[in-house]
């Protein structure tokens, strides 16, 4: 009588244990991480990025490229430079998100679109890398322990993601403006930070 | 617990039920994942018709040919333009039709170029009859008995040997034309 009963209640035991952890769809699916520093080349399966320069302003006004104007922010404009290359197949990196040290994501700025340069509007060719300019709004207490997280896409199951730990960026480096002008050379635009 | 005489047919029975599991669980997995696998198999099980240059192939419905993979250099750095033109006499147009058509340019090391949207200034210039040609997209139109010319840019780096050339119809899967 006594083992049966304890044969019961161990048997509900795992099977709670079981329910409790079972993981969801969206866990099972979620992306393949691919860990990163500011500064390294972060190898992927498909595609290599490495990050070269993060600007913290509180306006970005531009110049010959798309609308011209001042675009103020309540929070603050975090502007990512870096560079990328597919591997072995012609790609383009469509979701970039700023992952906050609370947990919430930030996707790209839509703001700039039309500037070109822009990481969802580089084609990335294999064996030629080419710069890409990422823009984020985010609050001010975002910004210090955020991660850079870059996909190809941001709902394919199974993606790979390179995740940037962006390390040495705090608040006291928020500036008061920077000009984004249309480049010349290989990068096209130009970025200058008052 | 108390042991109960078991007749042999229920033991026989028991035993064949479990042999049977054997064979209908992986039969029950096959039949639920077969349309999956039907489509991974169209996606990466892939036949190469191999054509020389300059050669004729009938592949989907048409008779495909090669007619020129220029190089062009292109001001930053490394850049080198790939013009192709090739062209399809069209035998079958329904046949043609019944999917899209992919273009990608291979090297000896298996990177693959998917062709660039618009052909840039450089081919307009260099090759103004290539840049007014029609995207493989054109073959959406394609009439019995007519001939299609088509051209493709491709933006690779200078390094890149041994180019060939893949043309891929919906329709005509698994095989696809490999212009060396």
């Amino acid at each position: 009588m006594f083992r049966g009963f304890v044969a019961v209640a161990f048997g509900a035991a795992v099977l709670y244990g079981l329910q409790r952890t079972t993981p969801g769809y969206g866990e099972i699916t979620s992306p393949i991480p691919v860990a990163g520093k500011p500064g390294q080349r972060v190898d992927a399966t498909a595609f290599t990025i490495g990050i070269a320069k993060v600007h913290l302003v509180r306006a970005v006004t531009t110049k010959n490229v798309g609308r011209a104007g001042t675009f103020t922010t309540s929070g603050v404009w975090v502007l990512v430079e870096g560079a990328a290359e597919a591997k072995s197949e012609s790609l383009t990196l469509m979701s970039a998100e700023w992952l906050g040290p609370n947990g919430i994501r930030y996707a790209l700025s839509q703001r700039f679109s039309t500037v070109s340069g822009m990481l969802p509007a580089q084609r990335l060719e294999p064996g030629l890398p080419k710069p890409v300019l990422m823009a984020f709004e985010i609050p001010e207490s975002q910004v210090s322990g955020g991660t850079l997280l870059v996909a190809r896409s941001a709902w394919t199951p199974l993606e790979e993601q390179a995740r940037i730990e962006m390390t040495g960026i705090k608040p006291d480096d928020i500036r008061p403006a920077a000009v984004l002008a249309r480049g010349q050379g290989a990068v096209p635009w130009i970025l200058s930070v008052e | 617990m108390t042991a109960t005489a078991v007749s042999s047919g229920e033991r026989r029975r028991y035993w064949l039920s479990v042999a049977a599991l054997a064979i209908v669980l992986p039969a029950a997995i096959a039949v639920n994942s077969w349309n999956s696998l039907e489509e991974w198999r169209s996606r990466h099980v892939r036949t190469p018709l191999a054509v020389e240059r300059g050669a004729i192939q009938h592949y989907a419905g048409a008779q495909w040919q090669l007619s020129g993979l220029t190089r062009l250099s292109e001001s930053p750095g490394n850049t080198i333009l790939i013009v192709a033109e090739f062209e399809a006499a069209v035998d079958d147009p329904e046949l043609l039709q019944k999917g899209p058509c992919q273009v990608i340019l291979v090297d000896d090391r298996g990177r693959r170029w998917q062709p660039t949207f618009l052909p840039p200034r450089v081919v307009r210039q260099a090759r103004p009859a290539a840049a007014d040609k029609p995207r493989c997209g054109a073959l959406l139109k394609a009439e019995k008995g007519k001939t299609t010319t088509m051209a493709e840019t491709f933006t690779i780096p200078d390094g890149a040997t041994d180019l060939a050339l893949s043309v891929t119809i919906a329709g005509a899967r698994p095989e696809y034309l490999l212009f060396k």
